[in-house]
């Protein structure tokens, strides 16, 4: 793919307080030579993600997200350029630690070209209780968003990413989380963007000694969605967990890795993914739980339910267990199926009609990850914009 | 208007290509409580069912109607409109749906805009507390995890609230406790004596007589292999209840 690198360099208006220009271009170029890691067999997904043409995509240039967040005493909640220019040293700590190490191809090409950000730092014991929510709007061009999060020992804070589009411009970003001893952190994600998009996130997140991370994953809008969510447990005590849904309809395709990687013992992660597929929308889910082989002690559980709501609809949904150690707790369970009829019949036995059961059961069916999500606002919106989904 | 009641005649259904009801004929009047006894397997369940149009289920022939309305002609949820009610024998769970915003759906569907949210509210625990439900029991999912008892009272909850004009209650005795077979019974007898219940109409399908101890029939048909073979009063059932169906059967076998 020599060409494609040749036409697609770093933008001259690239920001070089976050990352020099030589350090883009370098990860650009190794970008392009990677492979994006998601080959799978799929009986129905057509999309070649290794041969996506980004030779054509114009970066938009810098810009600030809007940021929403309490006033608190050293809480910083600001754009990645003012951080990296105000807050070097705690820029530093957390830009890349987590994300740095996957040398995976969405995510160096978000890096690379960047031109977007929040920086989150809560420090030592504080907490905040009200949501810090993040807009990232796309309007002139592709968007490169990186998220940062550092929490100091003991801080607390639930943050709400809101991704939305006027155009249907490509959206490539990362959200990286780098927790500190005893801290406890909710990032939930709502990607509600144009139906003509193409969106490619990861998510990483490095949870420090008895910390917890909670990551809440909702996929709604976009053509094509391709989200990696990453935990890396290298401390013991450790609380991670992972829920997440989508529902592609018409022909909107999702593809979802999650990887909860028990590098350490004693700890403990929950997975919950709910996903739906209507018309002719097609999802992949590639859930894997690895508990290295000394991680004694783990409890890991993951549970994947899929529901086909038309013939032409498809979800390949894999969970995968590799267990390296023998003292641990480890579940996995997974269903897919349409809608039962004899719930529709008896709701309809009560009056309520075909239509209007196949959507309460559609929508009961998400419930219990949507109860997981932060806020009731935040509920509300996913509520609606499935409901707005199934009709 | 044409005669009220829930009238079923020459009633043929068949399942899978196999053929199990064989021509029933039953009416069930307003205002009274009909209980349709008969042993396993001998076609029950598809009776309730081909009465509520359940799509497993084959109507061959025959005719159903409610108080003059061609039942077989219309889809289960117009049926339940027109003022139907089944308690399942086996009631289905709807995770992620809340018994309270089912029921407050169920009862906008069949009573549009009667009951504003609060008042729907308050009946709702008037009507829970009468079958020793805790009010927890409004946030779970509907029969999700429920144990068997729970998801009958659930039904029971269910018929109280959507007052229909006839109610089929498919063993809604089975597997119940002896307090929750009271509590079920108290409520059907609470419905009767209600403004909203005394009209109704009540089918209740049992092949056990214990329910009829807290609920009195005044009429007791006895199906036996996809056929009324028997219709009687409350007696019938005590009959069936010290000499099991056999007798029955040899009587059946002797005239046939
Ligand atoms: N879906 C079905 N397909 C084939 N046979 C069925 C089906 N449902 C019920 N049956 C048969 O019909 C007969 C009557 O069943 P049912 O109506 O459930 O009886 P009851 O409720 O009186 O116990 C039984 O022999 C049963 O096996
Ligand atoms: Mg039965």
């Amino acid at each position: 793919m020599p060409s494609t690198l040749e036409r697609l360099a770093v933008p001259q208006h690239a920001d070089e307080s976050i990352m020099s220009r030589g350090r883009r271009q370098e990860l650009l170029t190794k970008a392009f030579d990677s492979r994006s890691g998601r080959e799978r067999p799929g009986q129905f997904w057509k999309i070649d993600l290794d041969g996506l043409d980004f030779s054509a995509l114009n970066v938009a240039p810098p810009s600030a997200p809007r940021i929403k967040a309490p006033d608190k005493p050293g809480v910083i909640a600001c754009d990645l350029t003012t951080a990296a220019r105000k807050h070097p040293q705690l820029f530093a700590r957390a830009f890349g630690s987590a994300a740095g190490a996957l040398n995976s191809k969405f995510a160096m090409l978000a890096t690379a070209l960047c031109n977007t950000g929040t920086f989150i730092y809560v420090p030592a014991d504080q907490a905040v209780d009200d949501p810090i929510e993040i807009t990232y709007t796309v309007e002139n061009g592709a968007l490169f968003p990186y998220t940062l999060v550092l929490l100091d020992r003991g801080a607390h804070c639930t943050i709400i990413e809101r991704l939305e589009g006027r155009t249907g411009d490509t959206v490539c970003g990362i959200a990286e989380i780098a927790g500190g001893e005893n801290s406890s952190v909710t990032y939930a994600s709502e990607q509600s963007l144009p139906a003509e998009t193409q969106a490619f996130f990861t998510r990483v997140a490095a949870p420090g000694k008895d910390s917890s991370v909670t990551w809440c994953v909702a996929e709604l809008g976009a053509a094509l969605a391709v989200t990696s969510v990453d935990v890396a447990i290298d401390n013991p005590g450790v609380q991670a967990q992972l829920n997440g849904f989508f529902f592609p309809r018409d022909n909107q395709h999702v593809d979802l890795i999650s990887t909860i990687r028990h590098n350490v013992g004693e700890s403990q992660s929950q997975t919950l993914i709910k996903s739906a597929a209507t018309g002719h929308g097609q999802a992949r889910y590639l859930g894997n739980i690895r508990i290295a082989p000394h991680a004694q002690g783990t409890q890991a559980s993951l549970r994947d339910d899929a529901l086909l709501l038309s013939p032409h609809a498809h979800i390949d949904s894999v969970p995968a267990l590799e267990i390296g150690a023998n003292d641990v707790k480890a579940f996995h369970g997974a269903t897919i199926g349409a809608l039962d009829e004899d719930v529709i019949f008896y709701m309809e036995s009560r009056g309520i009609t075909r239509a209007a059961a196949e959507k309460m059961i559609a929508l009961g069916f998400f419930e219990p990850v949507i109860e997981r999500f932060p806020t009731e606002a935040l509920r509300g919106r996913l509520r609606s914009a499935l409901e707005a989904k199934i009709a | 208007m044409s005669e009220r009641g829930l009238r079923v005649q020459e009633l043929r259904a068949s399942a899978g290509g196999t053929s199990i009801l064989k021509g029933i004929n039953l009416a069930v009047e307003p205002g009274r409580v009909h209980a349709l006894m008969g042993p396993n397997g001998s076609g029950k369940s598809t009776l309730a069912f081909s009465l509520t149009g359940h799509p497993g289920f084959k109507v061959e022939s025959g005719t159903v109607t409610l108080d003059g309305l061609d039942l077989l002609a219309i889809s289960p949820d117009k049926r339940a409109k027109a003022g139907l009610f089944l308690s399942f024998q086996y009631p289905a769970a709807i995770p992620g749906v809340k018994v309270a915003n089912f029921l407050f759906a169920a009862r906008q569907a069949l009573h549009p805009g009667d009951l504003p949210p609060a008042k729907f509210r308050a009946l709702l625990l008037e009507k829970m507390d009468l079958l020793d439900m805790d009010p927890s029991f409004m946030g779970r999912y509907l029969n999700d995890g429920f144990s068997g008892g729970e998801k009958k009272r659930l039904e029971m909850l269910q018929l109280a609230m959507l007052s229909p004009k006839y109610a089929v209650l498919d063993e809604t005795d089975s597997g119940l406790d002896v307090d929750a077979l009271r509590a079920v019974g108290e409520s059907v007898n609470a419905m009767r004596a209600s403004e909203a219940g005394k009209e109704t109409g009540f089918l209740i399908i049992t092949h056990y007589p214990r329910i009829l101890q807290y609920v009195k029939p005044d009429v007791v048909h006895v199906m036996i292999d996809g056929r009324i073979v028997k219709e009687g009063d409350a007696e019938l059932a005590q009959r069936i209840e010290r000499e099991g169906y056999d007798t029955i059967r040899e009587e059946i076998a002797q005239i046939a």
